[in-house]
């Protein structure tokens, strides 16, 4: 008995190992070979990089040579924008359908739910006509209203879940201690839902950085992409030039790691309303 | 339940209508338009449509490379989902038992999940690059020569597979572990009492308990894996020799390289209601006012 038991806990530590190894190697060998001097990259490759290039002579040609920085602040721009959209319309429809007599409510929140569902290529073939017809395309503009075709439902779809748990009786109790229904909501609703909005905000923010086909659809000129088009127009035009590949593929992981490692909870809550589409 | 009475709830009521106005401009009336679209021949997202009805339908479906890509699409999409939902299972599993360095082990499991597209297509390509990547040589030196990985039809399907599942099995995993949380231990308890060995607990405790979470799950995958664009044009923009160029690419194609609008429309129209076909079955088995409802 005692034998086996460790037999399942040994066999379980290898299957978790492999597990982490699965998932890690891809990026370890994309954050390795982004600090790989140029002509290692050119030679046998060893796991663990024999030199490390210094002058960080990738990162400096991308972000010397190409739009990069330009496209960073399009997506922080976009993305930051996205996020204060749909928060501001997401609470307000959530919030009022949980709250108030609304005929049709079932059918707002499905229809919520059905757009969520869509997929990014199928409103892109049309939001582009829309947008060519109204001058707009190739602009940021379209590509933030196009965010937010994925953002807004799915902002709605979390926060009804969470109005929904949330006891109305704490806002009734403080209507009747004196406050007015807008005091209620802003003293207590919106800090009590401060875990549910934090998820939708980072949820939508990731939504829109991570977009490929909207912006690959709706922009055209190099200064007005966001980032994930610009890296895959290196991939394009460069003649695969893997050292800045990595780098600028390391770039626009980076801030998603970063806000994983201080905010992981509510990633994994969100993750577990089965939150992002993809 | 409140009604607007006072002047806070009628700004409030005002606020509601211009988001709902907004949402519904949003994604409803591109929908709309999309089908619009669909019943014009025109040669450019700006030029002037001429109406010719299901004229583009009929064209479409009388072409083999729908049917083609339709098939493509569906073998890339059960491939995917039945990866995915297995492996997503087994690492739930894993997940929820309890051993050193679990916190570390999760937090890797997700990673994949929050990469952009793009970048899982790049780091992919580079580990297969024809001459300087890792996979390449590794290969070379077991002795399977420099393998051409894109070009070979079958072979460029299991590299997308394989990418897809590396990126979306996470998804999986998650939903699956915060299932497993919601089995009360009382009922593993009175199998084990009753006998049962840990095999018959999964299958008889276990399994069934997760079966919601699992139409839930194959029914969002396959919605999405069935529609899912970038991961393949980024990685073999269809080829090579259109062997994985499914519904989404041919679409694209049609609408942006081709500039047959009308066509492309056509096809996103008839994703769309194979879409839809399965939001319908989810919602028969989730109704909306369910008790518990899906959060």
């Amino acid at each position: 008995m005692m034998e086996r038991s460790l037999h399942l806990r040994a066999l379980t530590l290898v299957a978790a190992a492999l597990l982490g190894l699965w998932s890690f190697f891809p990026i370890y060998w994309m954050i390795a070979s982004s600090f790989r001097p140029e002509r290692d990259l050119f030679a046998e490759p060893t796991l663990i990089p024999k030199t490390i290039d210094w002058k960080f002579g990738s990162y400096r040609n991308l972000l010397e040579l190409t739009d990069y920085p330009v496209q960073f602040a399009n997506s922080v721009q976009v993305a930051l924008a996205v996020v204060v959209i749909t928060l501001l319309i997401s609470v307000v429809i959530a919030y009022v359908v949980t709250r108030y007599r609304i005929p049709g409510k079932t059918v707002i929140i499905g229809s919520m739910l059905y757009a969520y569902m869509f997929p990014p290529l199928l409103l892109a073939i049309p939001l582009l006509s829309i947008f060519a017809r109204l001058g707009m395309a190739d602009h940021l503009i379209s590509v933030v209203l196009a965010h937010c075709t994925l953002s807004i439902p799915l902002g709605v779809w979390m926060l009804w879940g969470f109005f929904k748990a949330m006891p109305f009786d704490l806002e009734e109790a403080a209507m009747v201690d004196g406050c007015s229904r807008a005091g209620a909501f802003f003293r207590m609703v919106l800090p009590l839902s401060a875990p549910g909005i934090i998820t939708v905000a980072i949820f939508s923010f990731l939504l829109s950085w991570t977009d490929y086909v909207f912006s690959f659809v709706l922009v055209n000129s190099d200064a007005n992409k966001t980032l994930p088009v610009g890296l895959a127009s290196i991939l394009g035009t460069f003649d695969a030039r893997w050292g800045e590949l990595m780098a600028g593929a390391t770039l626009i992981a980076l801030p998603l790691f970063v806000m994983f490692m201080f905010l992981s909870r509510y990633f994994i809550k969100g993750l577990a309303a089965g939150a992002m589409k993809g | 339940m409140l009604s607007f009475r006072t002047t806070s709830d009628k700004l409030l009521l005002v606020f509601f209508i211009a988001s709902v106005a907004v949402t519904l401009v949003l994604i409803l009336f591109p929908a709309l338009h999309a089908i619009q679209l669909s019943f014009y021949q025109s040669e450019s997202f700006v030029s002037a449509r001429t109406w010719i009805g299901i004229g583009n339908y009929l064209r479409v479906l009388n072409e083999p490379g729908f049917w083609r890509a339709f098939l493509i699409g569906l073998n890339f999409s059960v491939l995917t989902i039945v990866l995915q939902v297995v492996l997503g299972i087994a690492c739930a599993l894993l997940l929820d038992q309890p051993f050193f360095g679990r916190p570390v082990i999760r937090g890797l499991a997700i990673l994949p999940y929050l990469l952009p597209t793009v970048v899982v297509a790049v780091a992919f390509q580079w580990l297969l690059d024809g001459s300087l990547g890792l996979l390449t040589i590794w290969a070379e030196r077991l002795g399977f020569g420099r393998p051409a990985w894109f070009e070979h039809p079958t072979m460029a399907m299991l590299i997308v597979v394989v990418a897809s599942v590396w990126t979306w099995t996470p998804f999986v995993t998650i939903s699956f572990l915060a299932a497993l949380q919601t089995i009360p231990k009382s009922l593993h308890e009175a199998a084990r009492v009753d006998g049962a060995g840990p095999w018959s607990r999964f299958w008889h405790v276990t399994i069934p308990m997760l079966v919601p979470m699992l139409t839930v799950i194959v029914l969002l995958r396959s919605i999405w894996m069935f529609n899912k664009f970038d991961i393949i044009w980024l990685m073999t923009k269809g080829g090579p020799l259109s062997a994985t160029e499914h519904l989404p690419v041919l679409a694209y194609r049609r609408a942006f390289m081709q500039y047959d609008v009308g066509g492309g429309a056509a096809i996103a129209t008839l994703s769309f209601a194979v879409l839809s076909l399965l939001i319908i079955v989810y919602f028969y088995f989730y109704p909306l006012d369910g008790k518990d409802g899906n959060q």
